[in-house]
């Protein structure tokens, strides 16, 4: 809100610079987001002076004037002075600056010899004396005294602070709330602007032409309302100085009527509406919640569809308006107005904030209202506004008030200790202090008392004012000390820090180990939005589970659905750091992604990567390409970090799987059971139609964070034999699709049934894959290396050889592998 | 004898010499001194000498021998060396660079996180975690936020509808909506209801808020909060975290101050500053970085501590805000962008 310094004043001497006030209300709790400064600073030795002659320079390229300038005899009578500007016309009279004067900028006057003469001075522009620029100098109407010191005659300066008030403090809404911080904070007496005609309305008859009653309906709503009536007004414009404080603060001067209500929400945060007497329906009012389909056409010029949660003020047959928020066309005040009804009510916080936000229609008034205005302040300013009114448009207060409802009960008082305080801020300001806190900031120690331990300090019986509903606990007069002290003055300590007490997250410390292990791949870690357009995520998700993953509210609709994978961002980067030229080809991502499992979304730990042919990137020296085994390769040490040994883990089909290239990827796992992966070739068509070049290798792993959880179990040493291994080489020929896992399992079982107890098959790998000339059409060749070891003795040919023709036969009669000879 | 010796140690001179593979020496060097080789035939001739003559004789071949056996040398010698240089190839050009890929680069988001986390961890600050997907218990209700207060509403907080179904986010309340949680502090409910105090954690990660993309905002970003509940925890312990916070990250000469503030969770709240001067970018003495308080003892009773036995400060700020910081970013969607020209300038 905007405070002006000015208005401040009214309330409270201060005599501070603009930048202690501004520090003073940050340190008090308020952010400051500007300070404006209006009108002329305070200017010494500057003075009214008359142009007495002016005579022109002779011999100059420019316009030069010897003038001779009265300025009085207080400030040395006539003196003769330079100047530049066109306007210095004997007669005007006009700011000069004596000798000595220092102007905006830091710019000294000095007496000083210019284009030959002696000049004793300056007269002055508006923009030398820090007014907006004008041409030429300053010409000053009235006739003002010569002499006068400059800031008697300018219309005075302001300084209006915007100021960012907390939603707890609603009570520093207004002028007069700031005031009293300012007040507490400089140790400065608040006083509150006087009352002339409070209750004044004995002599004059009820108008129940104009108003014959008031009814609410819904007490719940409107715990109190007031009108007063005020006949025989006139409506104009209102008083300079009033204008002038809006207007400071933002506010377009309307009329006095108006202005009034304005000012006085300004000046103590309680908002007031006026209506023209006479155009009230049957001069009723009546506070009651809208009919369902009742309309309403406010101020600004727009019609309004209500519902009956909303509550407006009506006459006797519509509204006329929207309670606590905006007023109608049909009621408010205009230039032939004489009779008014001047509305002072406390309305539900919760009524006006849900009715303001279902019309997205918010005002000054509702934005008080909602945050909500001291229940005992409404008379007060009422009577404040009447004065105003009165003073400003005349008329005469008749009749008597009428008041639904009363005062919200209010009485309330919190015990706090000096030992309490002290214990929460960890360091010592005297009890004086506190209390001194307290009385400043209008919170009256009612009762002081010792403590049961003398050392410990008083105890206070505070009692909390109206304004101040925030204040409930011991631990909110904490604060209220610790803003009063300074929090710039909470002292320096070394930091409390007793032994570790938890471990790290699983997921942290999973999402660091897989971030670390791809970095160190030469992967470029990427960030990417959870949110995602609809058409990515279709693109990943089976068509079903799309629409579960949208937002109710999504903001855009390039962000309205939660990401069921990484890849779509991964691509996202690879797409833009290709359009813009700069060669990429390892990202990965961590993050979150949202899968179905047992017909609800579950909230997962994934990780992924794409590994892009570089199709750009020239190099001298051409290196492999990334193929699916890198990708396979690069998943298995992820699956490892969460536990998951991926190498005994079998292989399914991408068929049908959305994003993946069908016969050159694969997947693993199951979400179901709590993780799912995939590795391999992105769809080619997926790729094209984002406008990706060169194929792309990737590889997902998504695991939900219990599963993360569990205690992994120390590794046990294994003994390893020392004798020699016995290499054998074999060959089969299989169908082209038959997977290379199928054979290598088969041969195993059957190589450790000929071996026997005799030694050990330490390993069967595969070393070579071959199709083509020499095989049978829809054939192909596997070579295994089988690796034979005991523990206890170096083995013979003989026995080795044994075992390999055995398992050669076993193989050939049980899966009809022949051995490629 | 001595004429034969001479002939052969002079074929020997020009043969040996002439070699340049190994099969070629092994060839060679079994016709002087194998089974079958010359030198071998002369010295079985050896027998058949007069008594008198053999020492002479055989002097002559051992004397022959040896410098057979020179050449043998030098010949293997030669061929070994260039066995090996055949190995080396061309000689490399030092300067051309390397083709491989890399290095990698961690991207700076995380390379701040995890260095704040790192100076949070000495005085033992551990790293826990929580859903994205939350409810409106555990993001408002238990941190004191009112029904109807504006940060609730659909249009500052992304819901899913009523029908949404999340299986490992539990609801605490039936009837809540789920939510895309809106700062990290729904973590520090969900571990003080799964705990016991002491509590000591630090929990980064990522928050949503419905806002426009600009310079400074984004639909989600990253959040890095403290909490600590103990007893006797003072405002004064919380200022010296701060302090020692920021003066690790940035330098002993940091200071940070406190400006009184409201949160609803925190009692009393404050907005911290920190001196900003040694900052790339920042043209102002102070520099706000986060918000902090001491835990609100409405919060303790919503999690089942007792306010009056326990108490505790929380301290929260935004990582994209504080790497801007560090790093003189000036537009926070650099973050989410991933061009490799941004990633590449931090690791």
């Amino acid at each position: 809100m905007k405070i002006s310094l000015n208005w401040l004043r009214d309330y409270v001497a201060l005599d501070a610079s603009n930048d202690e006030i501004s520090r003073a209300i940050t340190f008090l709790g308020f952010e400051v987001e500007g300070v404006h400064s209006t009108g002329a600073p305070k200017l010494d030795n500057v003075v009214v002076g008359e142009i007495l002659t002016r005579t022109k320079v002779p011999n100059l390229k420019k316009e030069i004037s010897l003038c001779t300038v009265d300025v009085g005899p207080a400030a040395g009578g006539v003196r003769s002075i330079i100047c530049g500007a066109p306007n210095c016309d004997p007669g005007h009279r006009v700011p000069v600056a004596l000798p000595g004067a220092v102007l905006p900028g830091g710019f000294t006057i000095t007496q000083a010899k210019k284009y030959g003469h002696e000049s004793q001075g300056m007269l002055c522009g508006p923009d030398e004396i820090g007014l907006p620029a004008g041409d030429g100098l300053l010409v000053l109407s009235g006739q003002p005294a010569l002499g006068t010191p400059i800031n008697q005659v300018l219309p005075p300066g302001d300084t209006v602070f915007d100021i960012e008030i907390t939603p707890n403090r609603p009570d520093c809404q207004s002028h007069l709330g700031i005031a009293r911080e300012l007040a507490a904070w400089f140790k400065l007496p608040l006083n509150y602007p006087q009352e002339k005609f409070r209750g004044d309305t004995s002599g004059s008859p009820a108008r129940p032409d104009l108003l014959s009653g008031v009814r609410v309906d819904t007490s719940e709503d409107c715990p109190l309302y007031s009108a007063f009536v005020v006949t025989g007004v006139k409506v104009g414009p209102s008083p300079d100085w009033m204008q002038r404080r809006l207007s400071a603060v933002g506010l377009r001067p309307i009329n006095n009527i108006v202005d009034v209500g304005n000012y006085v929400m300004l000046e103590t945060g309680q908002p007031m509406h006026a209506f023209d007497a006479k155009k009230l329906g049957g001069a009723q009012i009546v506070v009651r919640r809208a009919a369902a389909g009742e309309k309403i056409k406010t101020l600004d010029g727009k019609e309004r569809a209500l519902t009956d949660r909303m509550l407006v003020i009506a006459d006797a047959a519509r509204p006329v308006v929207i309670a606590g928020i905006m007023g109608g066309e049909n009621s408010g005040v205009s230039a032939d107005t004489t009779d008014l009804v001047l509305e002072c009510a406390i309305f539900n916080k919760h009524s006006i904030r849900r009715t303001s936000r279902e019309l997205a229609l918010s005002s000054d008034s509702s934005y008080r209202y909602e945050r909500g205005v001291d229940p005992h302040a409404a008379h007060e300013a009422a009577w404040r506004a009447l004065d105003l009114i009165v003073e400003t448009a005349g008329g005469q207060i008749v009749g008597p008030v009428f008041r639904i409802g009363g005062d919200v009960p209010w009485q309330r008082e919190v015990v706090v200790t000096h030992d309490y305080i002290t214990e929460k801020l960890g360091f010592d300001i005297p009890a004086a202090e506190m209390r001194a806190a307290f009385e400043s900031l209008e919170l009256t120690v009612t009762r002081e008392e010792p403590t049961t331990h003398p050392a410990r300090g008083p105890a206070w019986t505070v009692s909390i004012p109206s304004w101040r509903d925030d204040l409930d606990r011991p631990i909110d007069l904490v604060e209220e000390v610790l803003r009063l002290h300074g929090t710039e003055k909470i002292p320096a300590a070394v930091v409390r820090a007793p032994g570790l007490v938890g471990d790290d997250d699983r997921v942290a410390l999973f999402n660091r180990r897989v971030t670390d292990y791809l970095v160190g791949h030469d992967f470029h870690e990427c960030v990417n939005y959870t949110l995602r357009p609809a058409k990515e995520v279709a693109a990943w998700a089976p068509p079903a589970a799309v629409e579960t993953l949208a937002l109710a509210n999504p903001f855009t609709e390039d962000q309205s659905h939660l990401r069921p994978t990484l890849l779509g961002g991964l691509l996202e980067s690879l797409k833009l750091n290709q359009s813009r030229g700069v060669a990429a080809s390892r990202l990965c991502e961590t993050g979150r992604v949202f899968l179905e499992r047992g017909g609800q979304k579950v909230e997962c730990v994934a990780v992924a990567f794409v590994i892009a042919e570089a199709t750009g990137d020239r190099k001298w020296l051409k290196r492999d390409g990334a193929d699916f085994y890198s990708a396979k390769h690069h998943l298995a040490a992820i699956a490892s970090s969460a536990g998951v040994d991926f190498a005994r883990q079998p292989l399914a089909s991408t068929e049908g799987v959305p994003g993946w290239q069908a016969g050159h990827s694969a997947g693993a796992g199951n979400i179901e059971h709590g993780w799912c992966a995939q590795i391999g070739l992105l769809n080619l068509a997926l790729l094209k139609s984002l406008g990706i070049e060169g194929r792309v290798q990737a590889g997902c792993f998504v695991i939900v964070p219990e599963k993360l959880s569990a205690e992994s179990t120390r590794r046990r040493f294994a003994e390893f034999s020392l004798f020699p291994a016995a290499l054998r080489d074999l060959a089969l020929v299989v169908d082209q699709s038959t997977v290379a896992a199928e054979v290598q399992k088969a041969l195993v079982k059957i190589a450790r049934a000929a071996a026997g107890n005799a030694f050990a098959v330490e390993s069967v790998a595969v070393f070579d894959v071959y199709r083509g000339a020499g095989l049978p059409e829809g054939k192909k060749s596997l070579a295994f290396s089988l690796v034979f070891r005991s523990a206890e003795r170096t083995l013979t040919d003989e026995e080795v050889n044994a075992a390999l023709h055995k398992v050669q036969a076993e193989i050939a009669t049980t899966h009809g592998w022949p051995v490629r000879k | 004898m001595h004429d034969q010796l001479s002939a052969l140690l002079a074929k020997a001179a020009v043969e040996f010499p002439a070699l340049t593979a190994r099969p070629e020496f092994e060839a060679a060097k079994a016709r002087y001194v194998g089974p079958h080789g010359e030198l071998t035939a002369l010295m079985k001739q050896m027998g058949a000498l007069p008594k008198e003559q053999k020492p002479i004789v055989g002097k002559l071949i051992n004397e022959a021998k040896g410098q057979l056996q020179a050449h043998i040398d030098a010949a293997l010698s030669r061929i070994a060396d260039a066995e090996l240089a055949a190995q080396l190839g061309p000689a490399v050009d030092p300067t051309l660079p390397s083709p491989d890929l890399g290095p990698g680069t961690h991207h700076p988001l995380t390379l701040v996180r995890e260095e704040m986390c790192r100076i949070l961890r000495k005085v033992g600050f551990t790293i826990a975690d929580g859903p994205e997907v939350e409810t409106e218990y555990y993001c408002f209700d238990a941190l004191n936020t009112p029904s109807d207060h504006p940060a609730r509403d659909e249009k500052d907080t992304f819901y899913f509808p009523a029908s949404a179904r999340f299986g490992n986010v539990s609801k605490k309340i039936p009837d809540e909506k789920y939510l895309l949680r809106t700062h990290t502090s729904s973590v520090q409910i969900r571990t003080m209801l799964k705990g016991e105090p002491p509590i000591r954690i630090v929990s980064p990660g990522r928050v949503y808020r419905r806002d426009t993309t600009d310079a400074t905002h984004s639909a989600n970003f990253h959040q890095l909060e403290c909490l600590y509940v103990d007893k006797n925890v003072t405002v004064r312990d919380l200022k010296a975290l701060l302090d020692y916070i920021f003066a690790s990250l940035l330098g002993k000469e940091t200071k940070t101050r406190f400006r009184p503030h409201y949160f609803g969770y925190t009692e009393p709240s404050f907005e911290v500053d920190l001196t900003a001067t040694h900052l790339p970018k920042v043209k102002k003495p102070w520099i706000e970085i986060g918000g902090c308080g001491m835990v609100d003892p409405t919060v303790f009773e919503a999690v089942g501590y007792d306010p009056e036995v326990w108490t505790g400060y929380a301290f929260g700020m935004g990582l994209e805000r504080l790497a801007m910081l560090l790093y003189g970013i000036d537009d926070i969607r650099y973050f989410y962008q991933n061009d490799l020209r941004f990633l590449k300038q931090f690791a």
